[in-house]
């Protein structure tokens, strides 16, 4: 029947056998036969076809798949998923708002949401196929006889596995036999090694391992540390031909590559710089008392950066007009090491501090004044202003030595100061203390100057002060 | 050679053929009820009132519906012979009998032109003095003269006389082959299908343009026309299957119409209502994102005053649940279900042709004229049917003699 | 017992099957071919020693993808300034390029999908070498957004991955990370969709090759296929559910890149009717793109009886068709411009018809309305010359309308003072340029390593043309032949 001989059939042992395997010319016969063999209670069957001939399941009992299901589900998932994320993602975990667009999910969604449904069905469809038809497989006996290369050609066969319960080699071959099979044949174990060979594996292991070792180098590099500077495999944009705010420049100057701003500039924002109330004093003022000069005003500007030590050396003498500055003016300061001078400001003219308060003297700014000044300035300064607060109490408790004890506000040099100057020590701090600027607004800073008027005035009050309905109730605590 | 048919089989029920006038005559009347309903609980007889734009808004949404199952089998007739189909062929005269009902059905649109050349203005707001109106983009197109009634009226007759003649050529071909089973006839149908269908497009995106998109004269959207195409594919589609199913079971088309029928149209539903769910989208995406006052007007007014809540339900019952009910092979060839999932989609087709006209009354949704609308609705079904049964009285009920017959009874849907 | 391969048979002569009488239909592969034959002719492509054409076009469009590559390189390191990319236009080249490969970059999965649900069984022929083409467009395609951001090394920010650095996740409601998601899905499902075609294919390859090395490769690649039938009811469930989830993904992608535009409010690009025409455009380009690459490829592989004229006709009237409806799209915008009496609309289609970029418009018009409708003439839609003429103008005309969407809309803004006009400089020109040999050289090496050809679904349609014959027969009372139940 078969011109084919399988190739170890001289050796003593008989070589395993798994079924008979018949080939057909057409589908049309592989179908009547894959009929006859159904019918004779064969189950552990297969038919072997260059393309898939419709009827074939009906004609060898095979049940439809469940991928349909799976894929179903992994859609389902990946739609889930989309979903999730998006809404999770910018509307809970990083919510910022693009094109007045709401958070979460929104029409906007969809697109992701589709794609990612169709990304995870597509996937599950194929690796499902691929898992259910246990691909791939890569060591078949069928593949023994050479025949069976032309099952992917022109050729049609039909396959009873020895393994099918029914199974009786010489009645299978009588059934196969009477469909009338081109050729009918034994498929036998050839001996051909079921396994890849070893060098395949190492190869592969080869490969895998190097290919880790760039992931390795970069996961390393990412996650430990380095006193050196980067290394750049691309530039980043880091290096440009610009010049940084701190560094220096032949272009101005005075060398700075930050520009200090031209006088009477207001920037967005700083208006309030050039208003009494803000500052305590009047800038219209101290640009009358005061010569402005770039190099002038930045240093009036309170912990404004230091000119740098070089700036006087490239300066061209035509462009120091601080000759007609007055003498009082720290020009002597920019020609001084930053180091010499470390608090430029203080050495600045006297201001033109306001004398009076640019707040009514009402009550309701008392009480405002009081109730900040208890918040914020009582637990150093104490209730009545006499530099005992209750810091100062412990300070001194643990008597350290170092403690400068908080200034108190009836002495004179406090009492001769202006309004505006205490506006400022609160906004800006002074000495050890910090300025308030950032916890009170300036109205609040103003009430906290007025309550502090009025303690220092509290002092000296005489009767003759109180109101005369007021002056009975005064007498009576007195009196007790 | 040639296939012999069972004459029984082929013909419109005896009991059938009596009914076309008198469903006619209740399609009317039920339309005028609705009218009537409109325009006296809606309030108001005068063209700015409630009542006369409700009045109008509904039975032009109503007559789109009709019309939308005509437009689809035009289509779809063409198509099937651009692409030289073979497997629709028993099913094809139920469809070119739907298709040569359109000039029946076009004449509905009569009463909306003797509104417009009356001066009406509660239907189509440019249809009035343009210095009556302040929206400069409404005026702008009364004054270039493009929405202006006797031009309106023209192209509108145009728009009619195409289609019509298209209709009549295709069935008249259709029935000369019953005679002769001529191939020559199928040729040529197939040869003028790919001009007709040129025609077709640019008629029907104009048609939705001026019927439909300018009852809102200010909004513009250039998808219209497709949204319009898309919900008639739809309509179509379902009714054919519904149409079928209602022939079978008088005892015709037995041996002609088999499941594998049934189950393609049941594909085209299941992708029509993806197409539509596509091409609505596409719509309201670009309109969201861009947020352009001139053309959110068209989704505020549908996204407010209980018209929210139609919409959302629209996403619900147009595109998600029929989605899911026709996911599955097994619906599609399973008989009741497929008849379900038609009747399903022909009422929310006429929900979608509803949301396309009924929010542009204005002033909110309102349940009880909305009852007067529906039983217009089932008017236009009446219509409907009272125009093809008439059509269909005396002609076989599938193209006998088409030489593609044996193609479409042999075959099958093999995995899909 | 085996049938001769009629190769040798094939009548120089074109066998015209376009034509049939209703209710014959004419056969779909020509030359009484049998399945071997159908083997031999396919096989013979890669097996038979490559025609000298090819390693001149492989030659010439590998050192062009190299010139591509190396203008990569330099682009990398110059970056972006040395493309014409300026103010007001940052979007020029580089999105009109990515717009026109991922255009046509839409066939292939059309044919493999869209008209396997339609049962349009002529596309046997065509769909592996177009659904290679697909991937090879995506390949290029996907290059010019990577490079187009600049730090092309960083590109990986696109994905929602936990960074570290960043503590940040990317933009959902902008349409250009739909097109990352709608790309990334169409590339990878498209990639399994093209292989999974081809494992059987690959299977008949492995056992047909004739050396040990070929044999491992293919078995590799093959997965160990052997034809079970178990195997294939599976495999042909999965390439119908494939089928059926790549046909809404392919309309999804053309859409999702008509978002990129349409969702702004630029002039001239926030338009609704942006995503049935931008599908309907990229259909026509690919389709374009196809025959231009299996007109010759048929020639030169003779495999002339397999992608008959039928074939070629089929895809020109597809060509015609889209061709047709991206003309309506024109005319809609334009009425609507119009009709919309919004100045800005009319003011920018008035601008592109007649402002400086006018020339880019009428060649536009000229190359995708006019040019396709010569196909209504059977003699040229027939003709594989003239076809791929009109081809070649489509695809130049589908750049032109890429670029007329994107340079005239954003040259004219709403802000007249920063008008400007558009100039491209070498580097632009050069790149576009080099990614033709991208493509190219992918095309050739697919064609000499791998089927070209659908081998076993061309066999399942034979087979099951020819049952269907047999039962129509049947029902006609017709006796047939050849069949034995």
């Amino acid at each position: 029947m078969s011109d084919h001989k399988p190739k170890n059939t001289t050796g003593t042992k008989a070589p395993k056998a798994y079924g008979w395997m018949a080939e057909y010319p057409d589908e049309h016969k592989l179908l009547e036969a894959a009929r006859k063999v159904r019918d004779s209670g064969y189950t552990d069957t297969d038919a072997f076809t260059p393309f898939p001939v419709h009827g074939i399941d009906e004609a060898l009992g095979i049940k439809p798949t469940v991928l349909p299901f799976i894929v179903l589900c992994c859609g389902f998932t990946g739609l889930c998923l989309a979903v999730t994320m998006q809404y999770w993602m910018n509307g809970v975990d990083y919510m910022y708002i693009i094109s007045g667009k709401p958070m979460g999910i929104t029409p906007a969604s969809v697109p992701v949401s589709f794609e990612m449904t169709i990304l995870f069905s597509a996937f599950s469809t194929f690796l499902g196929m691929i898992a259910l038809n246990k691909l791939p497989r890569f060591s078949n006996p069928v593949f023994t006889n050479p025949r069976f290369d032309r099952a992917t050609d022109d050729k049609f066969f039909l396959y009873v596995s020895a393994s099918d319960k029914y199974y009786n080699r010489d009645s299978v071959k009588e059934l196969l036999g009477g469909t009338s099979p081109d050729v009918l044949d034994e498929v036998v174990e050839d001996g051909s090694p079921a396994e890849l060979p070893k060098f395949v594996w190492l190869g592969a292991l080869l490969v895998v391992l190097t290919g880790l070792i760039p992931l390795m180098i970069v996961l390393n590099i990412r996650e430990s540390f380095s006193e050196k500077p980067r290394f750049h495999v691309f530039l980043d944009m880091d290096f440009q031909p610009k010049k940084k705010a701190d560094q220096q420049t032949t272009v101005f100057a005075d060398g700075r590559t930050m520009r200090p701003q031209v006088a009477g500039t207001v920037g967005r924002g700083q208006l309030e710089e050039q208003d009494a109330f803000y500052l305590g004093y009047d800038p219209n003022d101290l640009a009358a008392t005061v010569k402005m000069t770039p190099t002038r005003l930045v240093s009036l500007q309170d912990g404004a950066a230091q000119p740098p030590a070089d700036a006087p050396a490239t300066q061209p003498p035509a462009a120091t007009d601080s000759a007609a500055a007055p003498a009082t003016a720290p020009t002597a300061n920019a020609t001084q090491p930053p180091a010499a001078a470390p608090m430029p400001a203080a050495e600045a003219p006297e201001k033109p501090w306001l004398t009076e308060l640019p707040i009514e003297a009402n009550e309701a700014n008392m009480k405002l004044g009081e109730l900040k000044f208890q918040i914020y300035c009582s637990a150093c300064h104490g209730y009545a202003g006499n530099g005992d607060g209750l810091v100062h109490k412990r300070a001194d408790a643990l008597a350290q030595g170092t403690w400068l004890p908080p200034t108190s506000f009836h002495i004179d040099r406090v009492k001769a100061q202006s309004v505006g100057k205490i506006f400022n020590t609160i906004s800006k701090g002074q000495g050890k203390m910090a300025g308030y600027a950032n916890a009170l607004t300036p109205k609040e800073r103003w009430a906290i100057v007025l309550y502090v008027r009025a303690l220092q005035r509290s002092r000296d009050a005489k009767l003759d002060d109180i109101p005369v309905d007021k002056r009975s109730s005064l007498e009576e605590a007195g009196s007790k | 050679m040639g296939l012999k048919y069972d004459k029984e089989t082929i013909e419109l029920p005896a009991s059938w053929k009596s009914k076309p006038l008198p469903l006619i005559a209740i399609g009317l009347i039920l339309l005028v009820i609705s009218y009537t309903i409109g325009l006296t609980v809606a309030g108001g007889g005068t063209d700015s009132d409630r009542g006369m734009r409700f009045a109008t808004h509904s039975y032009l949404a109503n007559f789109m519906f009709l019309l939308s199952f005509s437009l689809g089998a035009l289509f779809f007739i063409m198509v099937q012979f651009l692409t030289r189909a073979g497997w629709s062929t028993a099913i094809r005269r139920v469809a070119e009998i739907k298709m040569a009902i359109l000039p029946y059905s076009g004449l509905m649109f009569i009463p909306v032109l003797g509104l417009v050349l009356t001066g009406n203005y509660a239907l189509y707001e440019w249809n009035q003095d343009p210095s009556k109106i302040h929206n400069s983009l409404i005026r702008g197109k009364i004054e270039d003269g493009y929405l202006q009634s006797n031009y309106f009226t023209l192209r509108s007759v145009i728009y009619l006389a195409l289609l019509s003649g298209m209709s009549i050529w295709f069935f008249n071909k259709s029935r000369a082959q019953d005679e002769s089973g001529d191939p020559e006839l199928s040729l040529a149908r197939q040869k003028w299908s790919g001009p007709f269908i040129m025609v077709y497009a640019l008629t029907v995106s104009f048609l939705a343009f001026d019927w439909v998109m300018s009852i809102d004269a200010a909004w513009f959207s250039t998808i219209f026309g497709v949204y319009v195409f898309a919900a008639s594919m739809l309509g179509f589609f379902s009714m054919m299957v519904i149409i079928n199913m209602a022939l079978q079971k008088a005892g015709k088309l037995q041996g002609l119409v088999n499941v594998e029928h049934y189950h393609d149209l049941g594909k085209f539903m299941f992708g029509f209502v993806m197409f539509w769910s596509y091409i609505a989208f596409s719509q309201l995406v670009l309109i969201w994102y861009g947020n352009i006052p001139e053309e959110t007007e068209w989704y505020r007014v549908r996204l407010n005053g209980g018209w929210e809540y139609y919409s959302y339900a629209l996403i619900i019952v147009h595109f998600a649940i029929p989605f899911l009910g026709l996911l599955s092979r097994h619906v599609r060839r399973h008989k009741a279900g497929l008849l379900f999932w038609a009747c399903w989609l022909v009422a929310v087709h006429w929900m979608d042709m509803t949301y396309l006209v009924m929010p542009n009354v204005k002033g909110g949704f309102a349940v009880v004229p909305m009852v007067g609308h529906l039983i217009g609705g089932f008017g236009a079904l009446a219509l409907f049917a009272g125009f093809f049964l008439l059509k269909a009285s005396n002609v076989p009920l599938v193209a006998v003699r088409d030489p593609r017959m044996p193609e479409s009874l042999t075959y099958s849907n093999p995995i899909l | 017992m085996a049938t001769t391969a009629n190769i040798a048979s094939y009548n120089p002569r074109e066998i015209d099957n376009t034509s049939d009488v209703p209710g014959h239909r004419a056969p779909l592969i020509t030359g009484n071919q049998t399945y071997h034959s159908v083997t031999e002719m396919v096989c013979n492509v890669a097996e038979a020693p490559q025609p000298m054409l090819w390693y001149i076009l492989f030659g010439f469009s590998s050192l062009t993808a190299v010139m591509f590559l190396s203008l990569i390189a330099f682009l990398l390191y110059m970056g972006v300034g040395i493309w014409g990319n300026m103010n007001p236009v940052f979007w020029a080249w580089p999105i009109v390029n990515f717009v026109f490969w991922v255009g046509i970059g839409h066939a292939g999965t059309l044919i493999s999908a869209i008209l396997f649900l339609f049962r349009q069984n002529w596309r046997t022929s065509i769909n592996r070498a177009a659904e290679a083409m697909t991937i090879f467009a995506v390949v290029c395609a996907g290059i010019y957004p990577g490079i187009h951001v600049g730090r092309a090394w960083l590109a990986f920010w696109l994905l929602p991955y936990p960074s570290l650095n960043l503590w940040m996740w990317p933009q959902f409601r902008s349409p250009l990370l739909w097109d990352v998601f709608a790309v990334g899905t169409y590339a990878s499902t498209s990639l399994v969709f093209w292989y999974m075609g081809m494992i059987p294919d690959l299977a008949t390859y492995r056992d047909r090759s004739k050396t040990k090395m070929k044999r491992f490769v293919y078995s590799i690649f093959c997965l160990g296929w052997t034809g079970s039938s178990r195997h294939w009811l599976r495999y042909e469930k999965a390439y119908t559910l494939l089928a059926a989830l790549a046909a809404p993904l392919v309309l999804s992608v053309h859409t999702v890149v008509s978002f990129d535009f349409a969702v702004s409010q630029v002039a001239g690009w926030h338009t609704t009717i942006f995503p049935p025409y931008f599908v309907a455009g990229a259909i026509f380009s690919g389709f374009a793109m196809v025959v231009t690459l299996l007109v010759p490829m048929r020639k030169i592989y003779k495999l002339e009886n397999l992608i008959t004229l039928r074939h070629l006709d089929n895809m020109n009237k597809i060509i015609l068709a889209t061709g047709s409806l991206v003309g309506l799209a024109y005319g809609t915008e334009f009425f609507i411009a119009w009709y919309s009496k919004n100045p800005y609309e009319g003011f920018t289609f008035m601008n592109r018809a007649f402002g400086p970029y006018w020339w880019a418009y009428w060649i536009m018009v000229s190359c995708n309305v006019i040019s396709p409708q010569l196909f209504w003439f059977k003699k040229l839609r027939t003709s594989p010359f003239w076809m791929v003429v009109i081809c070649i103008f489509v695809n130049i005309g589908m750049w032109f309308e890429r670029f007329v969407i994107t340079v005239t809309s954003l040259s004219r803004d709403y802000l007249p003072s920063s008008w400007g006009y558009f100039s491209p400089t070498i580097f632009d020109g050069l790149m576009f340029f080099g990614s033709f040999g991208v493509f190219m050289s992918l095309f050739l090496l697919f064609c000499r390593y791998l089927p070209t050809i659908a081998m076993s679904e061309v066999k399942g349609v034979m087979s099951s043309d020819a049952h269907a014959k047999h039962v129509q027969d049947e029902l006609m009372g017709v006796h047939s032949h050849g069949h034995h139940h």
